[in-house]
């Protein structure tokens, strides 16, 4: 595998390609914005600033840029055609800002309104409360595996990093956990910036897997400062600093059948699917389960943990 | 590659280093200059900065040393890093600990930076683009191939190629100044032995190298302020390539340089008095600090386009494990920098058959050209098909090249003084056994009763004995009798380990 030369060990000398996955499911940022103060616009100028720092750091560090909206996944930046060229030519170079740094700014702006101004679709999709982060997930994997192919020497070292708002969607977790194996497989870490809410599972899976950072944004006023701490260490770096990061990961899966959250479930002997009730064949491989056996001991076996699980007060979940 | 990055780096470094407190605050204040040279900084000393760089606003917190030691890993790797970052850091008056300990960032660095992040304030440092378009714009094309032709006139110069041009004073200035030239004795400038190493680096070091000279020159001869000089140098960096700037927007002083800066190659203007120049490859790669890169890439863009002569520095040298080189590549300027180290045996249309042996390496380190300059030309010019092979060059030729210059280094001479003539073995060792435990014996030899000391050993072991025998002689006699002493020290002489 020609992708696979050389991707753990990281020299002083290696390009950075950080892939920026920004959560922008509107309804959670107006929410986020009425508790804590922190908008979507606000959190964007810190994310402007952060990502200039970044490409501050080495002259050839590279950044993507994609919006993980309600519906949708979309390239901010780069994308294949820049944009209105023509409207504002005299906005090209400013000799106030480098010139690297106002490409991506003005690119990531203006596209981000794009996405906004475009709601003909944000109807259709059944979970509103959450936003596309396995498709986001996902193309950032496609681009990052096409950089690397393209770069015959090694020389990028890619890191993703989320800023996730919205809650775990169940729908996606079988797509999410095929990303984060896919980044795991390729050597390249996940980072997670919880913004707001309540801890989302599956991507604090994705940091401990990958072994990326994940961390709970708790000043929102400092977002930047948790940013450049935690988040702007390029992975030379970080094989020399303690950066802060959580202890405690949740494992609980989501069955394949319901998409329901489970702490118990079922899970298919040949594929490893799981499911929170016994079935006479696997949904997913199509095998043919004998269930007797699982009648017989499994359903004890099950309930005896469940009333092992009460007696400890249900301190943890595992999956059975 | 890493011997050729680290001279660059080490370079400018020492040079940035070298300058007063109130120049650097002065330089400071350039947003451009603050992001130039935070990138030569150490990748921890880059992160340090970016952590505290955003912290006055929300509350301001006082560090001290130790508390920053706190966010690197109790390792020795890492707390080495660590502390060099600091060094660095407090070197260029970026960081310093004040008196009373705690960490302090320089507060003009500090607001440049931000600004620079944040695009904020009017500063105007990362070039001023020409309001009218061009009529004919220059091409990047156009551009990498007159910044290599302007470049390589100055090579070729320095080898002496016939059929060039004579250079500019301001180049003339420079190779004489930093010694890569002298006068031979018919007045004529010949190239020295640091010109040799010079050809033998990559293109962004030798940029470097100039234009530190140039930096030099611009203080004494010229009188030019050395903070506006760099600040252009750092300027340049920034800019776009292909993209045309303003000249009115220079100062004096910074237009006086852009015409030398021109004949260097580094920028380029349509003729003299023209309102626009445009930087070429050569000047907005000047603080990537990544050499090898940038010069591949400068050639590859030419030699895909062109094909003429200077074309062929994209990589293009095959060796095998055998010693013999091939060398693809029709330019004079390479083969005799090839000639430098090689024995050239043929030459074809498209390439040159050389073969790497003691003699010519010999020669080429008798000239001040160390293994490792050859080795990292050799790398960073290698073929394509060669850069698919791990280790990219042949190890028995990499390892030779080595050995050829260690043999050279088979005799140290030391400066010493030798101890003979003692009168019996007991003194003899009485006296060698003091002066070994000091650490000051350089060779010994029992049966002759003789050992040498080093310069700084020979005035205390010479005490040693005087002292011995004043004791002998109060004691009355002994075992040695008179004057002449316990051992002869025979000043002077020294001897070869």
């Amino acid at each position: 595998m020609s992708v696979l030369k050389d991707t753990a060990t990281v020299n002083e000398d290696d390009a950075n390609l950080l892939v920026l996955i920004i959560d922008t499911n509107p309804l959670i940022w107006t929410r986020s914005a009425k508790s804590t103060g922190l908008s979507l616009k606000e959190a964007l100028r810190h994310l402007l600033v952060f990502i200039n720092a970044h490409l501050a750091l080495k002259h050839d560090n590279e950044v993507a840029v994609i919006a993980s909206h309600v519906d949708v996944s979309k390239f901010l930046f780069p994308i294949p055609t820049p944009p209105r060229l023509s409207e504002d030519t005299d906005q090209v170079v400013d000799s106030n800002l480098y010139q690297r740094f106002k490409v991506v700014n003005d690119q990531v702006i203006g596209n981000m309104k794009d996405l906004f101004e475009d709601i003909t679709t944000l109807n259709s999709y059944p979970d509103k409360a959450s936003s596309m982060i396995a498709g986001a997930l996902s193309m950032a994997l496609c681009y990052i595996n096409r950089i690397m192919r393209a770069d015959e020497i090694g020389h990028i070292k890619p890191r993703i990093l989320i800023i996730s708002i919205s809650p775990d969607s169940p729908y996606q977790y079988i797509s999410i956990m095929n990303c984060i194996f896919s980044a795991q497989k390729l050597g390249i870490p996940i980072d997670v910036c919880k913004v707001h809410g309540e801890d989302t599972v599956f991507l604090k899976q994705a940091a401990h897997i990958t072994g990326g950072r994940y961390l709970k944004l708790q000043i929102p006023q400092g977002f930047l400062q948790f940013l450049m701490i935690t988040f702007l260490p390029d992975r030379f770096t970080r094989n020399y600093q303690c950066l802060p990061g959580e202890e405690k990961v949740d494992f609980s899966a989501s069955c394949f059948c319901h998409k329901k959250m489970i702490d118990i479930g079922y899970v298919c002997s040949v594929c490893l699917s799981i499911f929170c009730h016994p079935l006479e064949q696997c949904s997913t491989c199509r095998t043919n389960l004998i269930l007797a056996s699982v009648n017989e001991c499994g359903l004890k076996l099950v309930n005896g943990i469940k009333k092992l699980d009460k007696a400890k007060g249900r301190e943890s979940g595992g999956s059975t | 590659m890493p011997t050729a990055v680290t001279h660059f780096k080490t370079n400018i470094y020492e040079c940035l280093e070298a300058l007063p407190k109130p120049t650097l605050d002065q330089l400071y204040r350039e947003p451009a200059t603050c992001l130039a040279i935070f990138r030569l900084l150490p990748p921890l000393a880059r992160q340090l900065v970016m952590s505290l760089l955003f912290t006055q606003p929300i509350s301001p917190i006082n560090l001290t040393q130790s508390d920053l030691r706190l966010w690197v890993k109790n390792e020795a790797a890492a707390l080495a890093k660590f502390d060099e970052a600091l060094d660095k850091l407090s070197k260029l008056s970026i960081m310093t600990t004040d008196s009373t300990g705690y960490i302090q960032m320089n507060s003009s660095f500090r607001e440049r930076f931000q600004d620079c992040l944040t695009g904020g304030g009017d500063h105007q440092s990362f070039g001023v683009p020409c309001e009218r378009p061009a009529k004919d714009k220059p091409d990047i094309t156009f551009l990498d191939r007159h910044a290599m032709k302007q470049w390589e006139e100055i090579l070729h110069f320095m080898v002496g190629t016939e059929s060039t041009r004579q250079p500019s004073a301001a180049v003339l200035k420079v190779v004489t100044r930093a010694k890569l030239m002298k006068e031979g004795k018919d007045k004529q400038l010949m190239i020295t032995n640091k010109g040799f190493q010079f050809l033998l680096q990559d293109v962004n070091t030798q940029v470097w190298a100039f234009l530190i000279q140039y930096l030099d020159i611009a203080d004494e001869l010229l009188h030019m302020n050395v903070v506006e000089v760099l600040n252009f140098f750092f300027m340049l960096g920034s800019l776009e390539l292909g993209m045309d700037y303003s000249v009115e927007a220079l100062t004096p002083t910074q237009k006086q340089l852009l015409d030398d800066l021109a004949n260097f190659g580094l920028a380029y203007r349509r003729k003299k008095g023209s309102s626009r120049y445009y930087p070429t490859r050569l000047a907005t790669t000047l603080t990537s600090g990544n050499s090898a890169v940038v010069s591949s890439a400068v050639s590859s863009s030419t030699s895909t386009t062109t094909g003429e002569d200077g074309a062929t520095e994209q990589g293009f040298i095959i060796v095998e494990t055998n010693y013999k080189l091939y060398a693809y590549t029709e330019s004079k300027l390479q083969i005799s920098v090839l000639r430098l180290f090689c024995e050239l045996q043929t030459r074809f249309a498209n390439m040159v058959y050389a073969l790497i042996t003691r003699d010519s390496v010999r020669k080429a380190l008798k000239h001040g050209i160390t293994a490792n300059q050859i080795i990292s030309y050799l790398t960073s010019h290698a073929h394509p098909q060669m850069k698919k092979q791990v280790p990219l060059l042949p190890p028995t030729v990499v390892d030779q090249i080595r050995l050829w210059e260690m043999e050279r280094n088979r005799l140290v001479a030391t400066e010493c003084h030798l101890y003979k003539e003692f009168r019996n073995q007991g003194d003899y060792e009485m006296v060698l056994k003091h002066a070994t435990n000091l650490g000051y014996v350089i060779w010994s030899n029992a049966r002759k009763r003789m050992f040498s000391v080093t310069e700084e050993g020979h005035e205390h072991v010479r005490n040693y004995i005087k002292k011995k025998i004043a004791q002998r002689k109060t004691n009355g006699g002994g075992v040695g009798e008179a004057g002449s002493g316990i051992g002869t020290p025979n000043n002077g002489s020294p001897s070869v380990r």
